[in-house]
């Protein structure tokens, strides 16, 4: 098992493809069903995983992952801790442009506080955008993959003038203020 | 028709505690000298305490500034008896009851020598509300008293302000005279220890009490609520334990097993599986304090915990119940503490069995009304 690389394969023509991670099964699904059925005009190939590593055995048939999309859940301590594992799995060429972070259940009054410090501090560190969306209506659904399709078409190259690490200069997260000051 | 018979019954006075005003200085809070200047205000309501720095919510609460954080360290229940402070039968009544928990805005011009007007006003609004057919569904002929008091003792600074205990009783109407009459719905007040800087920040007038706990029927609570609304201009809301307050429970409680021997520990987690599973976790308390001291750094004050430490506890009670069971604990949430001191539930609950320790759980539980009040 490797470290998953940005640059190892050669890219295939007016395709995109993106990786979503997620310790949970429900809302990655109906997200990977809804961000193959948005409208567009490149072929946008979704694949699945727990966690990573990913297994070596697909190594050979798994095309260039274009975007990985680490989603968390905040309800469950166990979403974000074993993201942070798959974190340490990425090459670091990944994070130049290649990942983000869809976060769900932000507005839950149950969630302590400093679960969602702690996944802002985590994306900070790491220059990535951050992304909430609304997990359980189907026009939350909707608007989180079309984001995520913006994005994707930015990293897979697909967009002219446009690479991820630009993209990523001008919508990575920052911290607020009284964050930044915190312990 | 049923004559409606209203007594008052007072029990005590208190000192009203006043409060300096305090001009609130914004560099004094200001961390690191930034100098604020035309940056959009984003908490709900100019507030005194707003600062003038930017601020973005972390949680759903507006307005929340860097003054009021959650501590990182609290410190751990002596085996100091409370009935040296406080009146042992107020100490019973507290400890009777299952609480639900609310915290309140600050209240405009409640004073603690009012109490005998406030009892007969509030008697006098029930009996208008049920007079209205609004809400209360007890026999038509009840008579309500209402009872204000003062639970001296249990304030810990000079800031707070005297806790008042809040008493219902009916009478049937065809009782005996000599027949005691039944408390139907209690209900306190309570702010101990509470934030010093925040307190000294409210202008005069307010008296801030942000701890609610109720007992008796949901009709009777919203109608006392609506009272205190109308006479106090305060709000109410809901005041729900995340589950990192129970886990400073369960620490807590843990953390003083020699001196006062909580018989078990049980925590009780669910977890969304379908169909939703209830995991209740209990644990023999010589193991559990073993884990705790384990976990104690050497060179840690003796009464003082620290978030890392009951986030290692934490870790060691759920790696120990995965390595038996398979089973991720960390994807459910917490939903329930107990032990013998009490139990705490998330959806805003709680319970003291009895009287040790109550004040430091107070104390964490009027930080959390701190941290959730909108302002």
């Amino acid at each position: 098992m490797s470290l998953l690389k940005p640059f190892a394969k050669l890219p295939e023509l007016n395709t995109a493809n993106v990786l979503l991670v997620d310790s949970e099964d429900t809302f990655q699904h109906v997200l990977a069903d809804a961000i193959v059925q948005q409208k567009n005009n490149v072929n946008v190939n979704v694949r699945l995983a727990r966690s990573l590593p990913l297994p070596a055995e697909n190594e050979d048939s798994r095309p260039r992952i274009d975007l990985v999309v680490l989603i968390l859940h905040l309800r469950s301590e166990l979403s974000l801790s074993s993201a942070e594992t798959s974190l340490k799995q990425l090459d670091p060429d990944y994070f130049l442009g290649k990942v983000c972070f869809v976060v769900t259940g932000a507005r839950c009054a149950s969630v302590p506080h400093e679960r969602m410090a702690a996944v802002r501090k985590l994306a900070t560190s790491l220059h990535c955008p951050l992304l909430f969306t609304e997990e359980q209506t189907a026009e939350g659904i909707n608007t989180a993959a079309c984001r995520v399709l913006n994005i994707l078409r930015v990293s897979a190259g697909l967009v002219p003038m446009a690479t991820g690490l630009s993209l990523f200069s001008l919508i990575r997260s920052t911290l607020p203020p009284d964050l930044d000051y915190q312990d | 028709m049923g004559r409606r018979v209203v007594q008052i019954h007072f029990l005590f006075l208190s000192a009203v505690v006043c409060y300096a005003m305090e001009e609130r200085d914004s560099a004094s809070a200001t961390p690191r000298g930034k100098a604020p200047s035309n940056q959009s205000r984003k908490s709900y309501g100019r507030s005194r305490r707003s600062l003038g720095v930017e601020l973005t919510n972390i949680g759903f609460t507006p307005g929340h500034l860097a003054g009021l954080r959650a501590p990182t360290s609290r410190e751990l229940p002596k085996p100091r008896n409370l009935t040296e402070h406080v009146n042992p039968e107020q100490i019973a009544l507290l400890v009777k009851n299952e609480w639900k928990l609310s915290y309140i805005t600050p209240l405009y011009q409640f004073r603690h020598t009012q109490l005998k007007t406030y009892s007969k006003q509030l008697s006098a609004f029930i009996a208008a509300e049920k007079q209205q057919g609004l809400a209360v569904e007890i026999e038509a002929d009840t008579s309500f008293r209402v009872t204000f008091s003062a639970v001296l003792g249990l304030a810990e600074t000079e800031d707070d302000a005297e806790t008042v205990f809040i008493q219902i009783h009916s009478r049937p109407p065809f009782a005996v005279e000599g027949d005691a009459p039944k408390v139907i719905w209690s209900g306190w007040l309570t702010c101990i220890n509470g934030n010093p800087e925040y307190l000294r920040s409210l202008p005069s007038g307010f008296v801030c009490l942000p701890l609610f706990c109720t007992s008796g029927s949901e009709s009777l609570t919203s109608v006392v609520k609506l009272w205190f609304e109308k006479t106090f201009d305060c709000n109410f809301g809901t005041l729900s334990l995340n589950s990192t307050c129970l886990q400073w429970l369960a620490s807590m409680w843990t953390g003083c097993h020699p001196a006062f021997n909580i018989r078990y520990l049980k925590l009780v987690w669910n977890l969304p599986a379908q169909p939703p599973l209830d995991i209740s976790y209990t644990i023999h308390p010589q193991d559990a304090w073993d884990l705790w001291n384990s976990i104690r750094e050497q060179d840690s004050a003796a009464d003082t915990i620290s978030i890392n430490e009951v986030e290692s506890f934490m870790k060691g009670l759920e790696a120990h119940f995965f390595r038996h069971f398979r089973i991720y604990l960390s994807a459910g949430t917490l939903t329930k503490v107990s032990t013998t001191f009490g139990s705490a539930h998330c959806d805003g609950k709680i319970k003291f069995t009895s009287g040790d320790s109550i004040k430091h759980v107070l104390m964490l539980l009027t930080e959390y009304a701190l941290l959730k009040m909108p302002i």
